[in-house]
C-alpha cells in the first residue's frame, strides 16, 4: 500500500512537471536553455551517419538542424534516435525536434507536429541510362525488385502489364538488371541511391525521373508549440529562397555523392495545421 | 491479449486465391518437367558411371560430387545469373525476353535431383547379382543391350521407393525457384502475406497443396509400379 501511495505520488509529479513544461512553448524554452536539443539518426547514409575520421554525426539532417539552431543564435545538441525511439524521445520532452528520416503519415501527424516536407522522395526506377523516358517504356517490360516490400505492390499498381520479378534482396535484382534480364529495379529512391552509389560501373545506370509514390519527409515536432513551428516552417522557407536547402542537397545527394539522387522537389509551405 | 484472427475467406475467393491457384499450377509444372528430365538424366549417369570405359566413369564420377555436394540454392543463382558469362550475347537476349527464370530452375533442379537419382539406380542395378550379367553377356548380348532388356528392369523397379522420395524432393525444392522470381505456390503465398497480412492461411493452404501433390506422387508412382512394371506382383 505503501508503495502503491509512493508510485502514484511519483507518477502525479512527472505527469505534473511534463504539464508544465509543455505550457511553455519550445521555443522560449530552447532560447532560455541556450541549447537547442534534436533527434536524429545515426547509421542512416546521407541524412545521419557518424563520419569515419571525425566521429561525428553528419548528414543532410544534421546540417538542417545545425541551421535552425544557428537562425535561433543557441547551441545544437544531438542526440541519436532510431525508428522506433524517435517519437517517444520527442513526446517525453528529452528532444526539441525530430530530424531523422521520417515519413509523413496521418497516423503521426494525430501524434505530432511535421513541419514543411524538407525531402521528399519515394520509389523510383533504376535503369540503364536513356532507356527509360516514362512509365509507358517500362509497361509490360520484366522489372525487379526484392520480396515482400511494399515497392511490389505499388509497381504492380502502377505498370499493370509487367512482370515483377521479386528478388530475394535487391543486389540480386541489379544483378538481373545489369545481365539485362529485368529492365528496371524498382524500390525507394533512397535505397537506389545506395546500390548506384556501390556500383562499378555506375555511368551506365541512372535513376528515372518517374516517382510512383511518394515519402515527405518532416521535422517532427510536440503539438502545441505554435511558435516554435512557425519558426521550423519560416526558417525553412527561408532556407529554399538563400539556396542553402539546395546546397546542402547538393552536399550530400550531389552527383559525386555516394548516393546521387536527383532534387526534384523544393519546400513550400504544404502542411496546413487545423 | 492481442489474438490472430483467422481469416480463410481472404484465400478461398477473390483474386488471392487466383493467385495460389496460379502458383500451384506452376509448381506442378516445375515439377512435372523436372521429374521427367531428372530421371531420364539419371538413368544415363548412372550407366555411365558403370560404364567399363575408365574416362566415362570419372566424368559421371565428377558430375555425381560436384552436383551432389553444392547447394541447390547456389545452383539455382549459377545457371541463372552465371550463365549471362559463358552464353553468346544473343543468346542471352532471347532467353531474356523468353522465360529464363523458370527454364533455369528447370536446369537446375533436373541436374540437382539427377545426381541423386543416378546414385539410386546404382544401387539398384548392383543389387542385382553380377551373374545374371556375365549370363547375358555369354548368351551374346552386348553389354548396352544386356543392361536394357536384363539389369535395368529388374534394377529401376527396386529403385521405385527411393526414386518417390527423390521426386518428392524435388517438388519441395521447387519452392527455391521463388529467388530468381519464378512465381510458384511459395512465392504466391507470400505475396499473399505481404499484401493481405495473412499468412498464417497462406502458408497452410501452400502446405496442404504440396501435401496432396505429394501423395498424387506417390500413389502415380507406386500404382504404375503394380500394374505396368510388375504386373505379376514379383519381388
Amino acid at each position: 500500500m505503501k508503495r502503491l501511495v509512493f508510485l502514484s505520488a511519483v507518477v502525479l509529479l512527472i505527469v505534473g512537471w511534463a504539464g508544465l513544461a509543455a505550457a511553455e512553448d519550445t521555443f522560449d524554452a530552447v532560447k532560455a536553455r541556450g541549447t537547442l536539443v534534436a533527434g536524429v539518426k545515426d547509421s542512416t547514409a546521407g541524412f545521419g551517419y557518424i563520419d569515419q575520421k571525425t566521429r561525428e554525426v553528419v548528414g543532410y539532417d544534421v546540417d538542417f538542424v545545425k541551421y535552425l539552431a544557428d537562425a535561433m543564435g543557441v547551441k545544437l545538441e544531438l542526440k541519436t534516435v532510431t525508428s522506433g525511439t524517435r517519437i517517444p524521445q520527442l513526446l517525453s520532452g528529452n528532444i526539441d525536434i525530430v530530424a531523422a528520416t521520417m515519413t509523413y503519415t496521418p497516423e503521426r501527424a494525430k501524434q505530432l507536429d511535421f513541419s514543411n516536407t524538407y525531402f521528399l522522395t519515394g520509389q523510383k526506377f533504376l535503369v540503364r541510362k536513356g532507356t527509360v523516358k516514362s512509365l509507358a517504356d517500362l509497361d509490360g517490360k520484366k522489372i525487379g525488385t526484392a520480396k515482400g516490400s511494399t515497392s511490389e505492390q505499388n509497381a504492380s499498381k502502377a505498370l499493370p502489364h509487367s512482370t515483377i520479378l521479386s528478388f530475394d534482396d535487391y543486389p540480386q535484382a541489379f544483378l538481373a538488371l545489369q545481365q539485362g534480364k529485368v529492365v528496371a529495379v524498382t524500390t525507394d529512391e533512397s535505397i537506389l541511391a545506395g546500390i548506384l552509389g556501390k556500383a562499378p560501373n555506375k555511368e551506365a545506370f541512372e535513376i528515372a525521373a518517374i516517382r510512383i509514390s511518394d515519402e515527405p519527409y518532416g521535422l517532427g515536432i510536440r503539438m502545441g508549440n505554435p511558435k516554435f513551428r512557425k519558426f521550423v516552417n519560416d526558417t525553412l522557407l527561408e532556407m529554399e529562397k538563400n539556396g542553402e536547402a539546395k546546397k546542402i542537397f547538393e552536399k550530400w545527394f550531389g552527383p559525386g555523392s555516394d548516393q546521387p539522387m536527383s532534387r526534384d522537389f523544393t519546400i513550400t509551405a504544404d502542411r496546413k495545421y487545423e | 491479449m492481442s489474438g490472430y484472427e483467422f481469416d480463410w475467406s481472404v484465400i478461398t475467393s477473390g483474386q488471392y486465391f487466383w493467385w495460389l491457384v496460379s502458383g500451384v499450377e506452376i509448381t506442378i509444372k516445375l515439377s512435372l518437367v523436372s521429374i521427367v528430365l531428372s530421371f531420364l538424366l539419371g538413368l544415363l549417369v548412372a550407366i555411365m558411371r558403370m560404364s567399363p570405359l575408365g574416362p566415362m566413369r570419372w566424368a559421371a564420377v565428377g558430375y555425381l560430387e560436384f552436383f551432389r555436394n553444392t547447394p541447390l540454392l547456389v545452383q539455382i543463382f549459377f545457371w541463372y545469373f552465371g550463365s549471362y558469362k559463358i552464353l553468346p550475347l544473343f543468346l542471352n537476349d532471347w532467353l531474356n525476353r523468353h522465360d529464363f527464370e523458370f527454364a533455369s530452375a528447370v536446369i537446375a533442379l533436373t541436374i540437382y535431383t539427377s545426381a541423386f537419382i543416378a546414385e539410386d539406380i546404382r544401387s539398384g542395378i548392383r543389387s542385382i547379382p553380377k551373374e545374371q550379367m556375365e549370363a547375358a553377356r555369354s548368351s551374346g548380348f552386348s553389354y548396352v543391350r544386356a543392361m536394357q532388356y536384363i539389369i535395368l528392369p529388374q534394377a529401376v523397379r527396386i529403385t521405385i521407393p527411393p526414386l518417390i522420395s527423390q521426386f518428392l524432393n524435388l517438388t519441395k525444392n521447387s519452392s527455391l525457384a521463388m529467388t530468381i522470381g519464378v512465381a510458384e505456390l511459395t512465392y504466391q503465398a507470400r505475396q499473399v502475406e505481404s499484401y493481405t497480412f495473412k499468412g498464417f492461411e497462406a502458408f497452410t493452404a501452400a502446405t496442404l497443396v504440396y501435401l496432396v501433390i505429394s501423395v498424387v506422387i506417390t500413389v502415380m508412382v507406386t500404382v504404375y509400379d503394380r500394374k505396368v512394371l510388375n504386373p505379376i506382383g514379383m519381388r
